[in-house]
């Protein structure tokens, strides 16, 4: 990218009275920017995480409800070449047809087969997908669901980059509860709406200031602040004049106004740094819903690139949803595969020419970010060694069932991870999935012992 | 310890309590009814299901205790009212308690509950604080500012739920996020309301069509000036007029100049406007906003010049896009349809396109003009009621800004502004002034600032004086009854005092349902209520419906629905929402919503239904005949499609629907285990007929026929109206294989009648015996016996339906004494819909949510 000069434009001033005050800061929010760290060497490199989910469950002709049934002896049977599973016992792993991407990554990844969120289990087939970075228990205690995972981490680390968190997904927005459009969740009732044009991802990321002058940037934050703390003000007399009960929900405002006069300071304060410069070299973003594989990969190489140039080290991607209808989501197998009907029918239908193609088809545009982590040099490593990446969807092969989830974990090495396997937690050994995020998130330095309805950390997938 | 002695004085002050009441001989409310006459009643009747061994229903009564005062359990003690009162419970397999057994335990429960509400109400209710919904954001934008704009797309959706209203102030949280995009969502509006001082060039373009033969395409005989049916030619009106360098904001107006040829005798043409991407590229992703539409009744010889109006901000631009090195400008496109349809839907739409259907009717546009911004007003109306003229603008111009901020923070609060909140935002406007230099500028940020005040984006029941009370009033009838905020009268008589009095609120209710903004709450109500917009997902079954919708020809796309157009589907919503709205203009009877003499037809309704004379796409009442097995809503297009797999109807959805959203039962959703009906049957034509064997599956599992029991016969009777909707009597054998449609076969319409006829050879069941009640043979039946036996069940559903609506929260047990008062007000009404929504607007709980 060409860098834009710094000059003072009167005129664009005037006309974008208060731009700044938009700034799209994705969710920066979290605490304001401590100590700026700069990508070095050892041990201070960035620790990152991201969770990707898709639509809909995956093919698994063996087994529908996720797990091995158990009344097939399973050394009988041969494993199906197109089940979403790459492989049909526990223990290391070896690749089928639907899993072949991953083959030569096959010493960064692990299955996890087994495991769910039981908060999920009662929102029905149409609607566990909101739960699967929260764990939340939507059905009973947290109607309005609960703090994902990647915040979680974003709450502790995010000052360390311009940016705590990235929320991607391919339809955008934030849907409403029962048919959510993102991963990420602040906390109940906070869904992040997520981001899904490509164009505009790449502006908020590296281009924030829209081409103003820093100078002009840092005067149009700090008379923001000041507005801020005035309807602050505001507010409270507000608040004051109201019962008791009401008060909480005022509270709830105040909150919010309060984390945009944090997240002014913070941008505030990442002006002192330049932004990073992007070769967009190959980066096509112009990219349509019509063309499935250069979509998908290029909201890859967005998060690649957040992660590359160290703007933020959290990241959630939601791939289609269970509600994609209506959009050109509907269509994506048909212009992938050439299927004859909406993708949503291949998970009810599960046609044997389709399924396990549709799935190979996902497992390719995965593999491809991982490839393209491991493919980078970082410290003694490549970066894939220190990003741990959540692959999976919240339904099985039956896809009204909100159990046993298709699993993925990829990365982290370096943060103490051992892959090579299928981790099998059926029966006796059956734990909840938050055990997992548990485990994840004390990777990324985040010190939890519990995440939703954890019963300790999962000790299989370390090294 | 002296913890411990408070608890000792405490338990002896219980032990007192009890022993008292013990000793009384009156049934009293505390312990010895329940243990006289409740709990051998639930011993005999209920706690084999519901208690430690079996939980149905996730319902256990053994572990209630007899003192309804405590305030413990009350939900469970209301449910078991409601079941004991319906008569639904015990199951009609076990044995029944008399009529006189029944009576003291309801009476016991009531009194136990009324006592508790008594002494309960003293106390605050839960929060009823809810933000603005997306609904009533826009449509307060919209009368706050005074133009139209779309701005809710960048919002987050409101909470949505089945039959539930997405104004429930539980689920309605704010966060930062959202915070944010209201502000930039009122920045956006207010670039649009304040102008800039100097009056910009109009932008005018304009095309012309003559008559002469069209030489491209397929439909070489037709002019150049003319618009088939669905029809697109090259160098004609239909493709669309294409504009560049236009301005990005402010108001058009499109002129053309129109006539229409009507070779089958019709007398009206609906021609509707559309703008936003051009529509000749064969793909779904383009995006185009409806202008508006007109109804052609001239002929060529007498043209006449119509218009059009709108905002610039509200449509999509088709983003210049880069070619051969260069940037092209962004356009927008302009493009004319002509949506006659006379309800003969066509097969793969082979025949709609001229000339296979010379005698459709077609449009003639001889030109058309596109003008913006309008500026015979400059500044705009909107401009100046906010900055208005003022000779304090140029000699005191901090005064002048102080009485803007006042005027617009008073509408936009919804009541009277203090000193102190004008100078908060007096201090914000000296902050911007600096640096954004002009007036104008500066104005619309203070004034985007203000649109992000809780005072503004919350409704709230404030503290303190009564002159803001009538001003909540206000609001709450406005928000209720329009879904915005208050006009002037309503301000006025708040202002003035006594809106609170019931003759002035029957008074405003029948003014502001009078209003167009009354169709606003109308179909918002009514789709929420209904659950309608489902069935506009429904995936329609080609090969057993090949007339129902329109569908692409060929390219890509070929095989799926006709995007652009006004589908039945769409007439269908309109159908039901207009349904509504005419009982409530003509306060019909509630009795109205399960049967009715007349339904709300169009053209294509009226054919798809088989009801003969009725023309032109303007909705209107229409008498129905037995024979046309209409009437009330249950036999609608969009509640049968909504509730049907697309293939087959659904007894279950329907019997859902129709115990939630007419009788107002809660059906507990199946367990997430269970594969739903749906994946198996309504693949093909032979599968489509076989869920009654479905059904019959699980009357022999336990725990599925525990529910469905209850629920299964409550769908039979739909049975003989099919998937879109149509009154089918009879259908393919069981088990058979029926030829598909074959369109060189049964080429017409008559064809098709025929085809249907060689494969729809057996009668439908639709027989069913309804849980405590009698055998019904078919709809009429059923009709009749909700009409004799459940007619005050249904009524009070509506109220508590509106109710729920009105007041935004879901209703409690608390609430049950004050919906009986509203409803014994009613019955005397005759259950008049309009009366209700009076009497609902008079009530306490919707003065005191």
């Amino acid at each position: 990218m060409k860098q834009k000069s710094w000059h003072f434009d009167r005129r664009e001033l005037l006309k974008g009275g208060g731009v700044a005050l938009a700034l799209p800061m994705l969710n920066g929010m979290g605490k304001a920017m401590g100590a700026v760290n700069r990508v070095s060497k050892g041990n201070r490199l960035p620790k990152r995480m991201l969770v990707s989910y898709f639509a809909y469950g995956a093919y698994m002709p063996d087994s529908p409800s996720g797990i091995a049934s158990s009344h097939v002896k399973t050394s009988e049977k041969e494993h199906h070449p197109w089940s979403w599973w790459p492989c049909r016992d526990a223990g290391p792993l070896s690749f089928n047809q639907s899993s072949a991407p991953f083959a030569p990554l096959k010493d960064d990844v692990s299955y996890l087969r087994g495991l769910d969120h039981a908060g999920g289990w009662k929102l029905g087939g149409h609607s566990s997908g909101d739960v699967f970075a929260t764990g939340a228990d939507m059905m009973g205690a947290e109607k309005t669901n609960n703090t994902s995972i990647d915040q979680v981490a974003a709450q502790v680390h995010g000052d360390k980059t311009r940016y705590a968190s990235l929320v991607l997904g391919t339809e955008g927005g934030t849907g409403s509860y029962g048919s959510c459009k993102t991963l990420s969740h602040r906390g109940p009732g906070r869904p992040i709406p997520s981001l899904h044009k490509p164009q505009e991802i790449f502006n908020r990321l590296f281009n924030p200031y829209a081409g103003k002058g820093v100078e002009q940037v840092r005067a149009g934050l700090k008379r923001e602040a000041s507005i801020l703390d005035l309807v602050l003000e505001h507010s409270r007399s507000f608040k004051n004049r109201l019962g008791k009960e009401d008060q909480g929900k005022v509270n709830e405002y105040l909150d919010s106004i309060r984390a945009l006069e944090q997240r002014v300071e913070r941008t505030s304060k990442w002006t002192h740094q330049p932004l990073p410069k992007i070769d967009t070299k190959g980066l096509n973003l112009e990219v349509s819903h019509k063309e499935p594989e250069e979509y998908i990969r290029c909201m890859y190489d967005l998060i690649f690139l957040a992660f590359q140039t160290d703007s933020t080290r959290f990241a959630t991607l939601m791939l289609e949803s269970e509600q994609s209808s209506n959009s050109e989501m509907w269509n994506y197998a048909t212009y992938v595969l050439g299927y004859q009907g909406a993708t949503h029918d291949i998970a009810h239908k599960r046609p044997a020419d389709y399924s396990g193609k549709w799935d190979q088809w996902r497992a390719k545009q995965h593999a491809y970010f991982l490839q393209r982590l491991h493919d980078t040099p970082e410290g003694d490593g490549n970066m894939l060694d220190r990003t741990l990446v959540l692959w999976g969807s919240a339904h099985p092969h039956a896809s009204h069932s909100t159990k046993n989830y298709p699993l993925q974990l990829a990365g982290g090495r370096h943060l103490g991870l051992k892959h090579g396997q299928l981790h099998e937690f059926v029966g006796a050994k059956k734990v909840p999935l938050s055990n997992l995020f548990v485990s994840m998130l004390n990777a990324v330095d985040v010190a939890v012992d519990k995440f939703a309805d954890s019963t300790g950390a999962m000790t299989e997938v370390l090294g | 310890m002296r913890i411990r002695n408070h608890f000792v004085i405490f338990i002896q002050l219980l032990s007192h309590t009890l022993l008292v009441s013990l000793g009384t001989a009156q049934v009293g409310q505390q312990g010895d009814g329940y243990i006289v006459q409740v709990k051998p009643f639930f011993q005999t009747h209920c706690i084999r299901c519901h208690g430690p061994e079996k939980s149905k229903s996730e319902l256990t009564l053994h572990t209630l205790d007899g003192d309804l005062a405590l305030g413990r359990g009350l939900e469970r003690w209301e449910n078991v009212l409601d079941a004991l009162e319906s008569g639904s419970m015990p199951p009609e397999d076990q044995p029944q308690p008399s009529e006189a057994e029944r009576k003291i335990v309801t009476e016991w429960i009531n009194q136990g509950l009324r006592e508790f509400i008594d002494h309960a109400s003293q106390e605050a209710a839960k929060s009823t604080v809810r933000r603005l919904t997306n609904f009533e954001y826009e449509n307060t934008m919209r009368d706050l500012l005074g133009i139209e704009l779309d701005l809710i797309e960048d919002l987050p959706q409101d909470p949505l739920k089945p039959y539930h209203f997405n104004n429930s102030a539980e689920l309605m949280l704010l966060g930062p996020e959202q915070i944010n995009r209201y502000l930039e969502v009122a920045r956006r509006a207010m670039a649009s309301v304040i102008v800039d001082p100097a009056k910009p060039e109009t932008y005018k373009t304009r095309q012309e069509w003559g008559a002469e033969e069209s030489n491209k395409g397929f439909a070489k005989s037709l002019p150049r000036n003319e618009i088939a049916i669905q029809n697109s030619r090259r160098g004609t009106p239909g493709q669309g007029m294409g504009i560049k360098d236009f301005p990005k904001t402010g108001e058009f107006r499109i002129r053309f100049q129109a006539s229409a040829v009507f070779p089958n005798g019709a007398t009206e043409l609906p021609l509707r406007f559309v703008m936003g991407y051009n529509l000749n590229v064969n793909s779904s992703t383009q995006e185009v906003v409806p202008v508006g539409v007109v109804h052609l009744r001239n002929s060529p010889r007498e043209p006449q010049v119509y218009e059009l109006r709108g905002r610039i901000e509200n449509y999509p631009v088709q983003m210049g896009r880069m070619h051969r090195g260069k940037l092209r400008p962004d356009t927008l496109t302009i493009t004319p349809q002509n949506i006659y349809d006379d309800g003969s839907l066509n097969d793969d739409n082979r025949f709609l396109y001229w000339p296979r259907q010379p005698d459709m009717p077609r449009a003639v546009v001889d030109w058309i003009e596109f003008e913006a911004p309008l500026t015979e007003v400059w500044p705009p109306t909107h401009h100046n009621r906010i900055l208005f003229d003022s000779p304090l603008r140029e000699s005191e111009p901090r005064k002048y800004i102080h009485e803007v901020l006042t005027r617009f923070m008073s509408r936009a609060y919804r009541r009277p502004v203090t000193v102190g909140e004008v100078d908060r935002f007096l201090e914000v406007y000296d902050l911007l002034k600096p640096e954004l230099a002009t007036l104008e500028a500066t104005i619309r940020e203070t004034l985007a600032m203000v649109l992000v005040t809780p005072q503004f984006l919350l409704h709230t029941k404030a503290e303190g004086g009564v002159v803001e009370q009538d001003y909540e009033l206000a609001s709450s009838l406005s928000y209720f009854l329009w879904g915005s905020m208050p006009d002037a009268e309503l301000f006025g008589v708040a202002a003035k005092g006594g809106l609170d009095e019931p003759e002035e609120i029957e008074k405003q209710v029948l003014r502001m349902l009078a209003d167009p903004r009354a169709n606003d709450f109308v179909s918002n109500f009514t789709n929420q209520w209904l659950s309608l917009p489902k069935m506009k997902t429904v995936p329609i079954n080609r090969d057993l419906f090949p007339r129902f919708l329109y569908y692409v020809e060929a390219g890509e796309r070929a095989g799926t629905e006709r995007p652009y157009i006004p589908t039945i589907r769409d007439h269908m919503i309109d159908e039901t929402v207009g349904f509504v709205a005419e009982l409530i203009r003509r306060n019909a009877s509630v009795t109205n919503l399960v049967d009715s003499d007349f339904a709300m037809l169009n053209q294509p309704l009226a054919a798809h239904y088989g009801v003969k004379g009725v023309e032109g796409q303007r909705l209107r009442r229409v008498a129905v005949k037995p024979e046309h097995h209409l009437g009330g809503l249950l036999t609608q297009g969009s509640i049968l499609i909504g509730n049907g797999t697309g293939s087959a109807p659904h007894p279950i959805y329907r019997a859902v629907w129709l115990r939630e959203a007419i009788l107002g039962d809660k059906v507990k959703p199946p367990p997430a285990e269970v594969p739903a009906l749906t994946d198996s049957a309504g693949d093909s034509a032979e599968q489509a007929l076989t869920i009654k064997d479905l059904l019959a599956k699980h009357r022999t599992q336990e725990s599925c026929n525990d529910c469905h029991v209850r629920l299964d016969p409550w769908g039979i009777p739909f049975e003989r109206y099919n998937a879109i909707g149509k009154y089918q009597p009879r259908v393919p054998k069981e088990g058979t294989r029926v030829r598909g449609f074959d369109l060189k076969r049964d080429e017409d319409l008559a064809g098709y009648a025929r085809y249907l006829e060689s494969i729809n050879t057996q009668e439908v069941q639709s027989e069913a015996r309804v849980p405590h009640g009698p055998q019904v043979d078919d709809m009429a039946q059923l009709k009749t016996h909700l009409l004799t036996a459940r007619k005050q069940d249904i009524a009070e559903n509506v109220i508590r339906r509106l109710l729920t609506y009105g007041i935004g929260r879901e209703l409690t047990y608390r609430d049950r004494y004050e919906i009986e008062n509203i409803f014994t007000d009613w019955a005397e009404n005759d259950f008049l819909i309009r009366d209700m929504i009076v009497l609902i607007c008079q009530s306490q709980i919707f003065r005191t949510p």
